[in-house]
């Protein structure tokens, strides 16, 4: 049943959209501002999914495969993608669903995203990308290693994540303000209140879960994915051949009609078009994310969130050089001394 | 007095950087109008407001994607 990536997809696209859900955020508030509150939400997604994950397992409903660590491989490419995801102002799943609110500048970053992916995957450069994952170590799981139970690992997780929201949590609550409300009952949830970061990410990470056993009907033994998905997309779409068009493929689709379901029915959707400065940096910040989330073997999704639920060393070691990316990127584009700005002239932009 | 800031077309978090660089020049009571466009900082400008003690006086939709929010500086 294909259908139920399309729908999977529409359904993380709306909640993406609605959540104000952005990993690169996560990981760049980490260096620019020393707040984790969205990173610690990030971690509540990987830890809901890797106790749905391994409870599948323990049911017998999938079975995780464990490969040998492409290191290298993972070390560059999950560097290059967490500094690609900086310029391009949106990780892989972050520029889907911008890609649906009409920003032009996510549109660029999307195809040049599932284009170098492609290149990279089955393209001129899949040699290269080749040789470069073919360098392992003979490791797969950090539990395998050990030896102990994926279990251990679970409950270490967990621990450590209830304890990361408590903190936030139990900050002192500041009154935040909100928009007048316009709508009532469901579409006023639905389409207006601001969710909570810790709630959306809850959850995504049961999304995260429920996509296994649905993609594994499909004969695709795998969770949530953007860059193969979006890499046989557009082998699709210059090939016609119907056989790529899998549950992933229709999952990324799914991304892009779910945000754009929910901005529009929120009023959120405009198409925005940027300044030329904005678009070269999305260009090119789609291009070095293909080329990092090919290498590394994931982006934020498919390594960070999915590959750590099931305690890889890839995933792990994907989101620890996704995060070093970030940083290095943020130092060199955000953290900058900015010109004394004028605050009473426009900056920039068109005035309303 | 009453400063306005433009910042449509810029994704997050440019708004908010450049809100907080306006802020530092306005005095005690002035107020800041942040005229944006980036649905991220539906969420990350009321956010900061709060947490920086600067209550918001006016928070909008100004339109499809577009919104107005005006912070006063404490």
């Amino acid at each position: 049943m294909l259908i139920s990536g399309l729908i999977v997809g529409t359904v993380l696209g709306f909640v993406l959209q609605r959540g104000r859900f952005c990993v690169t955020g996560a990981f760049r508030d980490l260096w620019t501002t020393r707040n984790s509150r969205w990173f610690t939400a990030f971690l509540v997604i990987v830890a809901v999914h890797s106790v749905g994950l391994f409870a599948l397992q323990a049911l017998g409903v999938i079975t995780l495969e464990a490969e040998a660590f492409p290191w290298l491989a993972t070390i560059v490419g999950g560097f290059i993608f967490g500094f690609a995801i900086i310029l391009a102002g949106g990780c892989a799943t972050g520029t889907y669903y911008r890609a649906g609110e009409g920003l032009v500048g996510s549109w660029f970053a999307l195809i040049m995203y599932a284009l170098f992916s492609a290149i990279m995957k089955t393209g001129p450069l899949s040699g290269f990308n080749t040789s470069m994952r073919g360098i392992t170590i003979d490791a797969s799981t950090i539990y395998g290693s050990l030896g102990i139970s994926p279990w251990v690992l679970v409950a270490v997780l967990v621990v450590a994540v209830g304890l990361a929201v408590r903190h936030h949590l139990s900050k002192p609550k500041v009154k935040i303000a909100t928009l007048p409300a316009s709508k009532s009952g469901l579409a006023h949830v639905l389409f207006e209140k601001p969710w909570g970061a810790f709630g959306t990410a809850a959850i995504i990470g049961v999304i995260a879960t429920v996509a296994w056993p649905l993609s594994a009907a499909t004969g695709r033994n795998d969770g949530l994915g953007i860059t193969t998905p979006s890499s046989k997309l557009v082998s699709f779409l210059v090939t016609g051949d119907p056989e790529l068009v899998d549950w992933g493929v229709l999952l990324v689709v799914g991304i892009l009609l779910g945000s754009f379901i929910a901005a529009k029915g929120s009023g959120e959707f405009r198409i925005r078009v940027p300044d030329a400065t904005t678009i070269i940096k999305s260009i090119g910040g789609g291009a070095l994310m293909g080329i990092g989330a090919a290498l590394a073997g994931g982006c934020t999704i498919g390594n960070a969130m999915v590959q750590t639920a099931q305690f890889s060393f890839q995933g792990w070691t994907a989101l620890g050089f996704m995060i070093l990316g970030t940083g290095v990127a943020a130092k060199l584009t955000l953290m900058r001394k900015r010109p004394a700005s004028t605050p009473t002239s426009s900056t920039s932009g068109v005035s309303v | 007095m009453q400063v306005k800031l433009e910042t449509d077309g810029q994704v997050c978090p440019f708004p908010l950087i450049e809100a907080k660089s306006a802020i530092d020049d306005l005095a005690i009571g002035d107020e800041l109008v942040i005229n944006f466009d980036c649905t991220q900082a539906t969420e990350a400008i009321p956010r900061w407001a709060a947490e920086s003690g600067y209550p918001v006086t006016n928070f909008a939709k100004a339109g499809d994607a577009s919104w107005t929010i005006t912070v006063q500086k404490q």
